[in-house]
């Protein structure tokens, strides 16, 4: 990380970090915020602002593998991190089996918190690969969705979670 | 919503975040997970001049057991870390299913133990817990350190014994401990994202049926997270019955002074306490684990 | 067992038969019925879906909304030089740089104004607006705008509202009166003196928010004298209609387009001051500005559900037969109309659907209050008056001791009958949902017999399967659609202004267009919610998109097939009407040899005759009685649903578990079962939200105490319960295929059902919603006091602290 500092002293740093497998430099002002950052610098706008104080969970991203709020982590503090977003989760075209079953549980509605519930059953599967309902929804209850009382929702990464088995 | 200006720094050494402290003067903030410190920033309620961040502080993430200190949790260890830690599970399981009630699992990910005891709001849910079971901090300043039990670690509303412009906390300790059981109890509006309403943590030391030895700690209910020594007092030295339970949860309602707010009425926290720490207690002297 | 009607009183609907065609007996469909996958769900599973939010346009300004801080005040000077002097500050706009025409979504209450011009009326009401190179820039340049206010006496208590010395909110609107309402039908009276039993009960509902997920956001573009609007929004229609009547527009030159909406639930139906202040901003920038709000402002903006006081008289038969009902309400509006006048005629309206009852008086007052607007949410007026019915008809099945499921059968409405203000009820399987719900719920062996703690509650709901007339008086149809075919024949387009906020309306018009064509909803494409480019539609409220908006669709589905079959007909030398296509193959009806493909006879189509189009449009009868407020509740068809829920309470904490719920629908044919069955899950959501958890709060200076979705909570994964969602087999006849609403419809039961669930646990009643723990501990214990029980008080024990 290098500062530098702006005609009116304001600093900006360059920092270094790896999104969805790509590695990026950007300069940034040390408030800009990673979901800011993912959004506004990067145009990955699957990354959603729902509530900004982490309530919600729209804007949750992986770091380094953990489900985070995106709205209450500095982009600073992901310095020499790896984040990836929703736009990061199907390789090549290929959709990802949460995301599948997602589709065919019918476990999506406006779509505007689906981003961030599949990033968080992604961690979820990805240390415990059989989990009970109980444990899904815990793993999901800081994603907040109005559309479909996450019956669906939970149904779907349940059979993503078998299909695995 | 915005962050209002700041400058950051990310010190490599404890030394030099200390020592960042003092140049910086009263207006620098320390931030480790940030769930807290940028809610409030974003919300207007602080605007500190600079941010030292302890991300680069390896050292003080980690959670280890010693026979003779107990277990030393460092100051950066998230609220998921210690839930998942098997060390904590193995020696204070009631610490792991406390940091567990906190939050959301992203906020979990996040803050940290030291931030959760730093920002010192009444309604935390680890301070009960970790005060029930004896624990203590450490403070780190330029050049000395010094130790605080986290029971007299909270001084307001918001307000705690860290020198904010010169000291860190860095490790909280939980002492090896005869305890035989003890637990957390949190009532929040809804299953997940909910401060608590009332938070009970009770430890107790079981000699069969005879409570030997018994903290109790109640959270959300006072300006501090506070003990309830009088109610301890009704049950050391005695046979436990559920009579004795409920009597001991009678006697911690005056060991607290909630207030009137849009999560519940003094009057419902009053008979809360009552219910929980019966409860609290039931679950510590019967569950056989700490 | 029936009892004798009293005499001189009605005492059971008249009836009534839809002249339309019968039910068909063949229903092998082809795509309908099916549950498809929704066709925007790769774009929404892989981040490419792009909300307003997420749009940038070349040389895009940010815009926001300096809002009021206090409840009531003079606004006595505004100072924005400061501001203008910030770096990135590209425009400051106060009342005296907009139109002061006064706009709002009811046309028989327009009151207000882009920016508050004498007074502010509500904390969050519009003073000034910015746009800036960027967001943060906005908020301190907010920040320095200085505006100087005269506080002025508040209206916080809407039963006060009234009041000869209350202060007086809109100067034109006297003692705060907003919407009054005094609807008589039959003999309510009569049906009292007559009846064995008259119970009278009181009920408070509370006020909640929509919640969407995505907060409103609105980007405003002038391109020499045309404005374009990409906006969050439930009617592309409604915003083109207001915006160019603000800014003396033709409608032809505002083009407003709906990119994918993060739900809406009635709270994005009407343009905002986004849409407003941001069409300025961008005439005076030049430049394309895109205006937002945050979290706590859209608490602020609100449009939510009202709080209402709902006083409920009826008296009843021996047997539990309802005789007569009246309903005397008050509500709190806010600060301005909103939506609030349809709110308030519908509060009162459905509660004549799901039990047959004949004589009603309706008694309402909205009034102002210096608190923000309430407007339409999910159910709009129904779901707290509901409520209150429910509840209410509990108590008088307990006095009567008749079981609460046995007293909603002997009362419940049967199909082809007229309401008595006036709602022609064609499908209506009322009786049967009830049956099924008891069935499903093991009601039999659940009633009285559930360990202690333990409580089971059953409630009815229904709802309109859209408004039968629209919001402002026009004589458009009500829908209309385009399909054009390829010229290959290999895909289709379905232009419709029906407008997907998440609901999947996008997905069942194309289902319904590929089975009126004959064709594969694979191929389908869908433009929808572009006033430019679709044909028009109101728009998603009232639950009317798949029967109104489908209605246009089959039509328009039902000409390509006509067209193409005349086509097909030439080319295999066969009269058309020998010929039938389905899923894309066109075969002879008596001689399987000869087939054709769609694509074939398509392409041929369009190489002979130029483009394969369809059109169509629905309109719907002339509804409805003559009285005042006739037209608000009237629709085509209605839904009906029976809920079963069972709760486990804490006795000594008064936390209520619910466990189960059954809601049991009759929502006629059903289009994606998969999609309707997710309709339920999230009506039944949101009523369970507002049973429990949510409720809007405000400090003694009326401003929102809890404004983020950490106070305000929306039940997380955690907290919902088991749910079961079943239907009745149901054809609406006035539907296309038989269709009807859902919607909404699951919202309605939901909170009588876990109020007489934890009746029926405890033998409480909490007459205030939500159902909240300390509600529940404070009515035990109440209960427990008045058994005579020994209650230790809390509040009088030693205290050991200074």
């Amino acid at each position: 990380m290098q500062a530098i500092a702006d005609k009116q002293g304001v600093k900006r740093y360059i920092i270094s970090l790896t999104v969805n497998g790509d590695e990026y430099s950007p300069v940034i002002k040390g408030n800009t915020l990673l979901v800011n950052l993912l959004r506004d610098g990067l145009d990955l706008t699957g990354t959603k602002k729902g509530c900004e104080l982490g309530d919600c969970g729209s804007c949750t991203v992986l770091m380094d593998g953990k489900p985070v709020d995106a709205c209450l982590v500095l982009a600073l503090e992901a310095d020499g991190c790896e984040i990836i977003t929703i736009e990061g989760v199907a390789q090549h075209g290929e959709l990802d089996r949460l995301q599948r079953s997602f589709i065919d549980n019918a476990a999506i509605q406006c779509g505007y918190c689906t981003p961030g519930m599949i990033l968080s059953a992604k961690a979820l599967l990805a240390r415990n690969p059989h989990p009970t309902e109980p444990e899904v929804r815990a793993a999901i209850a800081g994603n907040l969705c109005r559309c479909t009382g996450y019956v669906n929702i939970v149904k779907a990464v349940l059979d993503a979670a078998e299909v695995t088995a | 919503m915005y962050l209002p200006d700041f400058d950051y720094y990310a010190p490599e050494s404890l030394t030099e975040a200390t020592g960042l402290l003092m140049q910086l003067g009263t207006s620098a903030r320390v931030l480790a997970g940030g769930t807290d410190i940028l809610v409030k920033m974003k919300s207007g309620l602080l605007a500190p001049s600079a941010l030292v961040s302890l991300k680069n502080l390896h050292e003080l993430r980690r959670i280890r057991w010693d026979a003779d200190r107990g277990l030393a949790i460092g100051a950066l260890a998230t609220h998921n870390e210690i839930c998942n830690s098997a060390v904590v599970q193995e020696h204070f399981l009631s610490l792991s299913e406390a940091a567990h009630k906190l939050a959301n699992n992203q906020i979990r990910n996040r803050g940290t133990i030291g931030g959760n005891l730093v920002n010192a709001i009444p309604s935390a849910d680890l301070p009960p817990i970790l005060i029930a079971l004896g624990a203590y901090v450490t403070l780190a300043g330029p050049n000395s350190s010094r130790t605080v039990p986290v029971e007299s670690f909270f001084t307001g509303v918001s307000r705690c014994a860290l020198e904010p412009e010169r000291e860190i906390l860095t490790e909280v300790v939980i002492p090896p401990q005869k305890t035989t059981g003890s637990t957390y109890i949190k009532f929040g509006l809804r299953r997940s994202g909910a401060l608590a309403v009332v938070g009970v943590a009770a430890a107790v030391t079981m000699d069969g049926n005879v409570v030997r030895d018994a903290r109790i700690c109640l959270g959300a209910v006072y300006k501090v997270p506070t003990r309830a020594i009088q109610a301890e007092q009704v049950l050391i030295g005695k046979t436990w019955t559920n009579d004795l339970l409920e009597q001991a949860g009678r006697t911690a309602v005056g060991c607290c002074l909630p207030i009137s707010d849009i999560r519940g009425s003094a009057e419902y926290r009053r008979d809360l306490v009552r219910i929980f720490t019966r409860r609290a207690l039931k679950r510590a002297i019967t569950q056989g684990h700490v | 067992m029936s009892q004798p009607t009293p005499a001189g009183l009605k005492s059971s609907a008249r009836t009534y038969t839809h002249p339309g065609l019968p039910e068909p007996a063949d229903k092998d469909y082809a795509v309908i019925g099916k549950s498809k996958p929704k066709i925007d769900a790769r774009e929404k599973v892989t981040g490419q879906a792009r909300y307003t939010a997420d749009l940038k346009f070349p040389n895009m300004l940010y815009g926001k909304i300096l809002t009021s801080p206090h409840a009531h005040a003079r606004i006595l000077s505004i100072d924005t030089s400061e501001a203008e002097k910030i770096p990135g500050v590209k425009a400051v706009i106060t009342h005296k740089d907009v139109p002061t025409l006064k706009y709002g979504i009811s046309p028989a209450r327009w009151d207000e104004n882009i920016f508050c011009i004498e007074t502010v009326k509500f904390v969050g009401d519009k003073v000034a607006a910015v746009a800036c190179i960027d967001e943060e820039t906005c908020y301190k340049a907010l920040k320095a705008i200085k505006v100087e206010y005269e506080v002025l006496p508040a209206v916080l208590d809407p039963l006060h509202a009234m009041d000869e010395d209350a202060p007086q909110i809109h100067p034109e609107y006297p003692l705060n009166k907003n919407t009054e309402i005094h609807q008589n039908f039959g003999d309510v009276d009569e049906a009292f003196r007559q009846a064995d039993y008259v119970r009278t009960d009181m009920f408070v509902g509370n006020r909640t928010y929509q919640a969407p997920m995505e907060p409103h956001t609105a980007t405003s573009i002038w391109q020499g004298g045309k404005l374009t609007v990409y906006s969050s929004t439930q009617s592309p229609h409604y915003f083109q209609y207001y915006i160019a009547r603000e800014f003396g527009l033709p409608m032809g030159d505002v083009r407003v387009i709906k990119t994918y909406v993060g739900g809406g639930f009635g709270g994005k139906l009407e343009p905002t001051g986004l849409e407003f202040a941001g069409a300025v901003l961008a005439r005076l920038t030049g430049r394309p500005v895109k205006m937002f709000y945050d979290r706590a402002e859209m608490f602020a903006h609100n449009r939510g559900r009202h709080r209402q006081y709902m006083k409920l008289t009826t008296g009843v038969n021996a047997d539990g037969r309802i005789l007569g009902v009246h309903a005397d309400f008050i509500m709190d509006g806010g600060a301005y109309t909103s939506l609030g006048i349809a709110t308030a005629y519908y509060a009162g309206a459905m509660l004549t659907l799901t039990y047959d009852f004949e004589n009603y008086r309706f008694d309402m007052n909205r009034v102002y209050t210096n608190l923000p607007a309430c407007g339409a949410q999910r159910g709009h007026g129904a779901p707290q008056p509901r409520y209150a019915f429910e509840a209410h008809l509990d108590n008088i099945a307990k006095d009567l001791d008749i079981d609460p499921l046995e007293i909603r059968l002997r009362n419940a409405r049967k199909p082809n009958t007229i309401t008595p203000n006036e709602f022609v009820v064609n499908s209506c399987e009322m009786v049967a949902c009830l049956e099924q719900a008891r069935d499903i719920s093991g009601w039999a062996d659940k009633k009285g017999k559930l360990p202690a703690g333990r409580g089971i509650g059953v409630a009815t709901g229904s709802f309109v399967s859209g408004a039968g007339y629209p919001i402002y008086r026009t004589d458009l149809p009500h829908a209309a659609a385009m399909i054009k075919v390829a010229e290959d024949g290999t895909a289709a387009t379905l232009y419709t202004g029906a407008t997907d906020i998440g609901q999947g309306s996008d997905t069942v018009l194309c289902q319904m267009a590929a089975e009126a064509m004959g064709y594969t909803y694979e191929q389908m494409k869908i433009v929808a919610a572009d006033t430019e480019t679709t044909p028009h539609d109101f728009g998603a409220y009232a639950s009317r998109q798949t029967l109104m908006s489908g209605a246009a669709v089959k039509e328009a589905g039902d000409e390509v097939r006509k067209q193409l079959l005349e086509m097909a007909g030439e080319m295999v030398d066969l009269p058309p009407e020998r010929l039938s296509v389905r899923l894309g193959r066109i075969s002879a009806k008596d001689n399987p040899e000869i087939t054709l493909t769609f694509e074939e006879a398509a392409r041929t189509f369009f190489v002979q005759k130029g483009p394969l189009m369809g059109r169509g449009s629905y309109a719907p009868p002339k509804l409805g009685g003559k009285h005042k407020g006739a037209p608000v509740g009237t629709s085509p068809a209605y839904s009906f649903a029976a809920q079963v829920s069972e709760v486990e309470i804490d006795e000594e904490t008064g936390e209520v578990a619910v466990l189960d719920v059954w809601d049991v629908h009759d929502c006629g044919q059903v289009i994606n079962p998969a999609l309707l069955h997710a309709q339920v899950h999230g009506a039944l959501y949101m009523g369970m939200g507002e049973s429990i958890w949510e409720e809007v709060r405000f400090d003694a200076k009326g401003k929102i105490q809890n404004p983020t979705l950490g106070e305000y909570r929306l039940p997380t994964a955690l907290d919902m319960p088991r749910i079961h969602s079943s239907l009745v087999p149901s054809y609406e006849i006035a539907g296309p295929w038989g269709v009807k609403e859902v919607g909404e419809g699951a919202t309605l039961p939901t909170m009588g059902c876990f109020r007489n669930a934890i009746f029926d646990a405890m033998g409480i009643s909490v007459n205030s919603l939500p159902l909240t723990p300390e509600k529940v501990w404070a009515a035990l214990r109440e209960k427990r006091k008045a058994n005579g029980e020994d209650i230790w008080d809390p509040m009088a024990c030693e205290c050991f602290l200074e």
